[in-house]
């Protein structure tokens, strides 16, 4: 008796490893499409298969700016400012000595033949030096702030040397 | 107790013995991928039943065609040593028989049954492609994982995913100017940069509840580089310069790495987590250096060109894909980690951006050799470049996800 309850247990247990050890037949399930789609529908929320297209290029738009001041331009791979860059930067302290109630956000820019993101750290050390000159002729650092967009937000969009100067700039947004 | 030990081992000796006699020929690796001198495989794909075993027989060919490892012939004309017979059925739901049979040797390598609902049938075939792969060369396929990149407008950059082929893009972030972006090693989670309320700030993203949160903010630049483990590698200008930091996944414990006076970013951790990589211009022109995740044992990289950023390890931490400057244009290469085995992968246009598959085989990356950056994909040897991302949509920063569970 014994002997015949353990010899259908080892059969049994053949028969469980055996189906571990085969491939046949081994039936690969993925969801169904209730399942599936209850776990796409969390994202359908912010995602569609859809891209946003341009005919062409554009001029990405700007922020405004109390006062339009000239940009800062830089040398290609380069941050430090420049004496015709000193020059603006000059032209541009007198009117903020003037209007202590403004705020000026310094955006760092880029050409477009770098890199994504080491133009977006160029961009950075762009601003900050244009920002860095500010303070040094007295300008409190509470009223500057940086950003950098990299090569994101051309103001010209040709290939052309004269384009990529003007690509490679501090630009100033001022707001009260 | 003895006696039952005994039993024991016996069933065990009769499991080995029985699972030897099945699977046999299953355990053999028909072609060693990794040997430089292999042959590709002749492959013949055969299918029968409802009209979707054409369109998942097309998906399958695709798959194994990119490889390069494969080639798939007629199965008519006689010369294919694999052959593959997808059978489908659909009701209310599609199920795939899928046989697998080794011609030379006339045994059988595999034998299944997948079922899914249509509109999955992409997945599904790509499954039946893993399971082929894997069959026949004993290793991972790549081709359920998938790719983040940024789709760019002039006034958005979004950050999306699609399937490592470029099927089914599906937007993940549009809030604020999204760029760099990186993979949390088990793929369920993207930390990524955007630009918000005039700030650069990191986020994480969870792909399944699409839950976001932010990871690190402060003023000026910050910029994710890479995950291991719960440790974040970055780069940030918090203290005025941009700098390379490492964290805990939720923002804390946070760690200074380098110090320098120019600029260091696009940080990313070797596949052990033990050094990172990342671009510094500390000798005048954007380098690629290495040191270990602790700051220590620095050593530069790259000597060749004055522009040399976008470092990607490939994952078996032996080799660096990154971005160099040639006559005036931006190429991928590939160098030995030890600085050793410079190779230009690319040679028309700006290709810029890349990042390697988790078998490390392939390399994702952006090029506008056609105009608008797009997608691209080509092996490690450069071959194979093919779009996977429609001409007329600006596409760009892939990085490739790690397999998923």
């Amino acid at each position: 008796m014994k002997k015949s309850i353990f010899f259908i247990l080892m059969t049994f247990i053949l028969i469980v490893f055996a189906a571990g050890c085969t491939k046949q037949q081994v039936k690969t399930d993925l969801g169904t499409a209730e399942q599936q789609k209850a776990a796409q529908k969390k994202s359908d929320v912010m995602s569609e298969s859809i891209y946003p297209v341009e005919a062409a290029d554009r001029i990405p738009p700007s922020e405004k700016s109390l006062i339009d001041f000239k940009d800062v331009l830089f040398d290609y791979d380069k941050y430090d400012i420049r004496t015709d860059g000193r020059a603006v930067l000059d032209s541009i302290t007198p009117w903020l000595n003037k209007n202590k109630e403004t705020k000026v956000l310094i955006e760092g820019h880029c050409d477009e033949r770098g890199t994504n993101e080491y133009n977006l750290a160029l961009g950075e050390k762009r601003a900050a030096a244009a920002k860095a000159y500010l303070i040094s002729q007295g300008i409190s650092s509470a009223r500057l702030s940086t950003i950098s967009y990299g090569e994101e937000k051309p103001v010209c969009l040709g290939h052309d040397e004269n384009c990529l100067q003007l690509n490679r700039r501090a630009h100033f947004v001022v707001t009260k | 107790m003895k006696k039952q030990l005994s039993v024991k081992k016996i069933l065990t000796l009769l499991f080995i013995i029985y699972c030897s006699l099945l699977t046999d020929s299953y355990a053999k690796v028909y072609i060693d991928i990794t040997s430089p001198a292999f042959r590709k495989l002749p492959v013949s794909i055969s299918y029968r039943g409802h009209e979707t075993a054409k369109e998942a027989a097309t998906i399958i060919k695709d798959d194994l065609d990119f490889t390069g490892i494969f080639y798939t012939i007629d199965p008519d004309v006689p010369g294919a040593e694999i052959n593959i017979k997808i059978d489908v059925e659909v009701a209310e739901k599609i199920k795939a028989d899928v046989y697998v049979f080794d011609l030379v040797e006339n045994t059988a390598i595999l034998s299944k049954r997948y079922t899914s609902s249509e509109e999955f049938l992409r997945t599904l075939a790509h499954t039946i492609s893993n399971d082929i792969y894997y069959e026949i060369t004993g290793e991972n396929g790549i081709f359920k994982t998938k790719l983040s990149h940024i789709v760019s407008t002039s006034d958005k950059k979004w950050l999306y995913i699609m399937d490592w082929d470029g099927f089914n893009p599906k937007r993940v972030v549009t809030n604020g100017l999204t760029l760099n972006h990186a993979w949390s090693q088990d793929g369920m989670n993207i930390f990524f940069a955007s630009a918000r309320n005039k700030r650069w700030g990191i986020y994480m993203r969870e792909l399944n509840s699409f839950r976001e949160q932010p990871v690190f903010l402060s003023q000026g630049l910050n910029l994710v580089g890479g995950v291991n483990k719960n440790r974040i590698v970055f780069s940030s200008s918090k203290d005025g310069n941009p700098d390379i930091y490492i964290m805990n996944a939720d923002g804390t414990d946070v760690r200074l790495l380098t110090k320098s006076s120019g600029i260091e970013v696009s940080p990313s951790f070797s596949p052990d987590g033990s050094r990172v990589v990342f671009v510094s211009d500390r000798s005048g022109t954007p380098q690629i250096y290495t040191m270990n995740s602790d700051g220590t044992n620095l050593r530069r990289l790259t000597f060749e060109g004055s522009y040399n950023t976008s470092p990607a390890w490939s994952p078996d931490g032996n080799r660096v894909a990154f971005v160099g400057r040639k006559n005036g244009k931006n190429q991928v290469f590939m160098i030995k980690s030890d600085g050793g085995d410079l190779t230009q992968l690319t040679f028309t246009g700006n290709n810029e951006n890349p990042s390697l598959s988790p078998d490390g085989r392939y390399i994702a990356f952006d090029s506008d050799r056609t105009g608008r950056k797009g997608i691209y994909l080509m092996n490690i040897r450069g071959e194979g470049q093919r779009r996977i991302t429609p001409g007329n949509v600006k596409t760009m920063n892939p990085k490739w996800s790690p397999y998923f569970k």
